[in-house]
This record gives C-alpha cells, structure tokens and sequence, in this order.
C-alpha cells in the first residue's frame, strides 16, 4: 500500500512537471488574463544606476517610464513635442525659443518651469562629456515657461538633440537629499522607482503624472539577458511583455494567437569597423573591398538570421529615407572579384597552407565580437567561414561588452563588431561623424579606425550647418556613397526589433528609436 | 595479457568501448560523413533527415560529421590534460615526498592553497583573463587540478621513502635521480594511472563546461561543450543542436568513468 502511495505520488509530480515544462508550447499560463494591477516587462538593462547623465544609463530611466524630455519621436522618426508644448528659431537660426508646458509636474509635486529644465540641461552639460558633442551652447535662459536657448553656430537638429535620453529632464531640486544615482532621479514619466537594482526594478504609479491616467499601479521589470529565458518567461507567463525576442524563439510567437507581435524596422546597423591604420592589413584598400565582397550578406540575413534582419550594404538603414536604393555598394556579394583584388594586392598562398600570405605574413585577422546580442557572434562565423575560402584567416575574439567602446577607440582590432543605432537625435549626421570623421589626436576619439578622408570631412562640416531638408538628404547621401567606394566598413545588416506582449495587455509599441518601451499607453486589455 | 582480459570480463568490453572511441578521435579526419567546417549557408538548421543524419546547424554544417570531429578535440584536449597533471602532479609529489623539509613545506603550501579554492571558478577565472582558446583552457585546469595529484604522490613516496631497499640503495651510493627514477617512479606509477583514468571523464565534462560558458575552445573548432552552447540558442525550435552534443558527451564521460573504475579493479593489489 505504501509503496502504492509513493509511486503515485511520484508519477503526479512528473506529471505536473511535464505540464508546466512543456505548458509554454501553448501559452501556458499567458490565458490566465494576467493582473490587472500589475504589469510585468522583461527587459535587457546595461544600467547599473538610473543616473540619467551617466554612460547612457538615461536610455533606461526612459525605457522604463520614468524620465521624460523636451520633445520625443514617433513611429515614423518625425519629432513631436512632449513636455515642451512648442518651440521655434529666431531668424538667424541661433536662438532658439522651447515654450514649456505648464501643467506638468515632477513626481514630488514640484512644478516644471523653465528654470528647472534650465538646471537639468546644465546639469546634463556638467556631468557628461557627450553633451557637447550634441550641440554647444552660448547661453540658456529661463524666462516663465519660455526656455531660451542661444548657439554659437546655427544648429537645425536642436530639437531632435533634446529628445536624448541625456538630456531628460530632472528635478535638480531633489538633489543632494536625494541620491539619484542610487534611488533614482526626480522626473515626470508615468512611473517612479520604488526599487532598483541592475538585475530587477519595480515601478510604482506616479500620482501626479501629468499626461492622463496611469494604469498600473506596479510595473515590475526583471532584466533577462538571455534571450531564450527571456522567450521562455514570456511563454510560461512569468512576463507579461517581453523585448527584443530573437531570431531562434521568433517563430513560436508568431502564428500563436496568444501573443501579440510588433515588429519593426530598427534604425540600428550591424557593422564591421575596419581598421585600415597603417601598419594594418586592412589599409590596402584592395583587401578591404575583397574582405566585403566575399561576404555573402544576403544569406547571412535571409536565411541564417531568418529575414529578421535586413541585408545591409549602406551605412544608414532603409527604414530611414536616405537613399538606400540609390546607393551604389562597389563591393557587392562577388566571391570572384574578390580573390582577383587578393592576387593583386600580392596576397597568394604560397606554402599552401589555405591562407593567403605575402612577405612572409599570413592574411590573418583579428575579429573583435561581443556575444550579449545573439547575432553578433552568428555573423561573426558566418564571415570567417566565407572568408576562408578566400584564404582569410580571421580569428574570433569574444570579449566582454564593457571592453568593447574602449578597444574601438583604441582602435585594437583588425575588425570589430558593433551594432549601433544611427539616428538617436533624428538624423543620421552624429552617428556618420563619430565613427567616420578624421581623429586627429583624439578630435574625434570614436574613429578608432584610421578612416580619414578630407572630401567626406568637408562634406560633414557642410552639414553641420545645413537647416534645408533637401539639401541634409543630398549630402548625408553622398556622405554614404563616399564611405562605400571607400570600404570604409563592413555592413551587415539592420535589425528588426520587436516588442512581444500577451494579449491581455494592450497598447505595447516598439518606436524605432528605441527610446519608449514602458508608456502610460500600455494598459490592460479589455 | 589476455588472461587479465579473459579474468576481468567488464574491463575487457569496457577497454574495446575505448579503443573504439580512441579510433574514432583518431580517424575523425576519414570518418566525417561531410565537412565539419564548410557547411551549405541555404541549408541551415535542418531536422535529421538521410542527407543529414543528425540535422544541420546554424551556418548548414552537417552535426554528425562535428561531433566526430570533435571526438578528436575533445579526447585530444583530455588526454594533455590528464598526462600534463599526472606530470607536474608527480614531479612535485616525489619532490615534496622524498626530500622533506623545506621543499616540502613549500609545495605543500602552494597545493593547499590550490585546494582551497573552488577548482571550476579559479579555472573560469584563469581562463578568463588569459582569453578563450585551447591551451588556455588546459593550462587553467592544469593550475586548479595539479595539486590533488602532488598531495597523492607525495602520501606514496613517505611511506615508501623508509623502505629497506631504497635505503640500500641510499647506502650503495646510487644517485638520487637514479633512485627517483628505478625505485621510486615505478612503485607509484599503478596509483597516478588509475587516478589519472579516472579523471579523464570528470576532465572532459570540466573542458566542456568551460568550452560552453566560452572561456574554452573558440568558433568554429567542433568542441562538443562549444557546441551545446550554440545549440543552446535553438534549444526550442532546432533541439537536436542540444540533444546529440549532449549524448556524444554523456557516451564517451560514462565510458571512461566505467574504465577507470574497472582498471582500478585490476591494477589495484588491494582490491585483488
């Protein structure tokens, strides 16, 4: 009898377990219709402290409905007011006038004026340096709610530079009684922190939010590295909205009623740097082309990466109107152009080994790849297995994310894999002179790379000041064009990125700039 | 020989599933169905099916003809590691064992402290920051592992040292290298041996973990731990990238540990 006992027992537990382990192919617990208080994100977080002016931990405190700034971009990119109800330039196009709104409130209670937001983006200013490589500023005053803001030089993204996440606005106020970078700082989202740490944040209402009603009361947010756990909490309900859902896990979504998708074209590029520094093998421009024509990029995004990229061949995504199709890549898919541009450059196999050598010297090459984004590491053998039968030796070198930025601008690397996003202030003319615009002893420290070209420099300065529309998509076009005759890097792909909820939930958008994940738009389904 | 076989019936299966699988690692050059290297990009994660006995992963590599392959990475990686610590393991061992005194105090010192620390995160450290490759995960298991094998020579060689024939050798004036070498080496060969088999699977599942978390062998080298890792990405929609790594790793572990137990059997005179 005893015995009996046990043995039903231990068949029940298997039995629980074999549902509730295999209950995600369905759904699982995703049709419990989730509670209606609570709404529970899984997330990536590279932030370590929601200080908003620190590295770019201010992406987090706006991804999770906390902070807010001046002005904000939709789902086409187009710029639209947020706590700044309306701006405009003067006509000499240095001043520039934002008229604050006048019903907001920080979540203390404190009333937004233009002071404050004054305090804010000096505080921004003070605390980091990337703040002047947006714009730089002669003087900001605060007159009521009209914030005035004077530049030396005339500066047609100023809007779309106060929609970073650098800039969002804080109540300096708080400050010292509060310590924001470890209880979070004072601003105007929907939510405020009631917890933070970098593995799980709670969220709680913010009773004095200006913009309507916020649903929920609690917004828990683990963060969940790893892709495929963040696919399977999703599954077995233990979030009810997931981000970021990768390429392997896509399809158990998709077709499951249960789930609602929405998935669009990023304006991040998955990019190679090259660096083409003297004494690198790269600086032959004929081993560049041949490295970028023996890529077979198509297959790469259309079938390794199933279609959840797009192939890449041009700096800019074509998601955003800068002339993709008209763009012209001289380094196309050509496996046998490119061992022709290796044989003239004087790489041949000579003690046939299957690497190609010259003076000695194997055409070996050092791969720099991170693996936090589970692409990177695919294209990464992807490429060196194309490339080897070219005679390419490239060695993958996995390190950590945190050494990534360090060793780009050091430029220790032969390649090196980034995924960037191109357009955080609006336009693509910060992310085409970061990496591309000649570094002078360290002008232009995030060309870590060598590119230096005086044609493409003096077409980026033309740019700078270019306020007609028409014009900026001219030259950001050839700016392009300019980079792709040169090789001046290896072009992947840009992603598409999705935002997945159950459909209890309603309301979860992915924006393209990747700013918005947690609104006071997400709310229970009815 | 062949008696020992005909006597210990276990440890002659066991020893031809070895032999097998030495033969294979051997012979993975000529065994692969395909190119463990160069697969079809069009033809990724394809299911088990007559082309691909085992399916295809994500860049179209046939996974049959990989987890051959990296029999012979794996076994290959094993086998220095084994031989490399039942080296240092015994150099140091005999030294600490025979001269006593400082010598000893010393070593035994360094091996406490080795001991002291939890083996499998020191090596993910030491591997860590030496960066990911082949040797390096062999020299990072080698500094957490060598001391376990000093301390056990060391044991052998006190008890052994007041033996009266390493005392009449002491007293013919044979040379100590001499004396190390014939009378002391051979006398505690059986036991680092055995020791040395029976570490070979816990080794290969400590080479894998590494190879898994990517502190060990790097793309595209077919390393089964490596492999696990990839496949861990499919782990929902492409399963076999996960299961057949796994079983070709759970095979070679278990018959390895099945034939380090069964060699102690026959090489141990205390078990006879």
């Amino acid at each position: 009898m005893f015995k009996w006992k046990k043995l039903l027992t231990a068949a029940i537990c298997a039995g629980t377990l074999l549902v509730t382990g295999c209950g995600g192919g369905d759904g699982g617990s995703a049709s419990k219709g989730g509670n209606p208080d609570v709404l529970k994100v899984g997330v990536t977080n590279f932030a370590d402290t929601l200080e908003p002016t620190q590295n770019y931990f201010g992406w987090v405190v706006m991804r999770y409905g906390l902070g807010e700034c001046l002005t904000k971009f939709d789902e086409k990119m187009n710029i639209q007011p947020w706590l700044a109800e309306k701006w405009e330039v003067s006509d000499d196009k240095l001043t520039w006038t934002f008229k604050i709104r006048d019903n907001v409130k920080f979540s203390n209670g404190t009333p937004l004026t233009a002071e404050a937001v004054k305090n804010s983006i000096e505080r921004a200013f003070a605390k980091n340096t990337r703040a002047a490589t947006f714009f730089e500023y002669e003087s900001i005053t605060a007159d009521g709610q009209n914030l005035v803001i004077t530049t030396k030089k005339p500066l047609p993204g100023m809007p779309g530079y106060l929609a970073d996440p650098l800039f969002i606005i804080v109540d300096t106020t708080a400050e010292p009684a509060r310590d924001f970078s470890k209880q979070g700082p004072i601003c105007t989202g929907p939510y405020v922190v009631e917890s933070f740490v970098k593995e799980r944040a709670v969220m709680k209402r913010n009773e004095n939010y200006w913009d309507g009603q916020v649903p929920y009361a609690t917004v828990e947010i683990p963060s969940i590295d790893d892709p495929n756990t963040r696919a399977m909490a999703l599954q077995s309900g233990d979030v009810d909205v997931a981000v970021n859902i990768a390429a392997g896990d896509i399809d158990i979504f998709k077709g499951n009623d249960k789930f609602h998708i929405d998935e669009i074209s990023s304006l991040r590029v998955v990019l190679a740097r090259l660096n083409q520094k003297p004494d690198h093998i790269l600086s032959d421009p004929k081993v560049r082309a041949a490295l970028i024509a023996g890529c077979d990029r198509e297959t790469y995004n259309d079938v390794l990466l199933k279609k959840t990229f797009i192939p890449g061949k041009a700096p800019v995504p074509p998601s955003l109107d800068y002339g993709f199709d008209q763009l012209k890549d001289p380094n196309a898919y050509n496996p046998e152009r490119a061992a022709k541009l290796l044989d003239e450059a004087g790489w041949k196999d000579s003690d046939g080994d299957g690497i190609r050598d010259k003076d000695g010297k194997n055409l070996s090459l050092d791969f720099v790849v991170y693996n936090s984004r589970a692409e990177l590491p695919l294209y990464a053998e992807a490429v060196q297995s194309d490339l080897k039968k070219l005679g390419f030796d490239i060695k993958i070198n996995t390190v950590d994310y945190n050494l990534i930025d360090n060793m780009g601008i050091k430029g220790e690397y032969d390649l090196l894999i980034s995924n960037i996003t191109t357009a955080n202030t609006g336009d693509p003319e910060i992310f085409l002179s970061w990496y591309w615009k000649t570094n002078a002893d360290g002008s232009n420290p995030q060309n870590g790379s060598g590119y230096s070209n005086p044609a493409y420099d003096a077409k980026l300065d033309e740019l700078a000041s270019e306020f007609d529309a028409a014009k900026r998509r001219q030259l950001i076009i050839d700016l392009q064009q300019i980079l792709l005759d040169d090789g001046a890097a290896l072009f992947f792909g840009y992603p598409q990125t999705n935002i997945i909820n159950a459909k209890y939930v309603d309301g979860v958008v992915m924006y393209p700039s990747d700013y918005y994940w947690i609104t006071n738009l997400i709310k229970p389904a009815k | 020989m062949i008696e020992t076989f005909k006597r210990n019936k276990l440890f002659a299966i066991y020893s031809a599933a070895v032999v097998v699988i030495l033969l294979v690692a051997i012979f993975a050059p000529y065994l692969t169905p395909q190119d463990p290297f160069d697969g079809n990009m069009r033809n990724v994660l394809q299911p088990p099916s007559a082309e691909h006995l085992l399916g295809t992963d994500k860049l179209g590599r046939d996974t049959l003809s990989r987890i051959i392959a990296g029999t012979q990475v794996s076994l290959f990686m094993t086998i220095c590691l084994v031989m490399l610590l039942a080296i240092v393991g015994s150099v140091v061992g005999i030294a600490s064992g025979y001269f006593g005194g400082k010598v000893e105090m010393i070593l035994m010192r360094l091996a406490d402290m080795m001991l002291a620390f939890p083996g499998v995160v020191l090596a993910i450290a030491i591997a860590g920051i030496l960066g990911g490759s082949v040797v390096n995960t062999i020299l990072a298991l080698l500094v957490v592992g060598w001391a376990k094998y000093a301390r056990l020579v060391r044991s052998l060689v006190i008890k052994l040292r007041n033996n009266d024939f390493i005392i009449a050798a002491q007293v013919n004036g044979t040379k100590t290298i001499n004396i190390l070498w014939r009378h002391v080496l051979p006398n505690i060969l059986p036991m680092v041996v055995i020791t040395g088999a029976m570490d070979i699977g816990t080794m290969m599942m400590e080479i894998a973990g590494l190879s898994f978390l990517g502190f060990g062998a790097q793309p595209p080298t077919p390393e089964w731990g490596l492999m696990l890792n990839e496949g861990r990405q499919y782990i929902q929609t492409a399963p076999w990238l996960m299961i057949y790594p796994g079983v070709a790793i759970f095979i070679v572990v278990a018959t390895f540990n099945l034939w380090g137990d069964s060699l102690r059997d026959v090489l141990d005179p205390r078990q006879q």
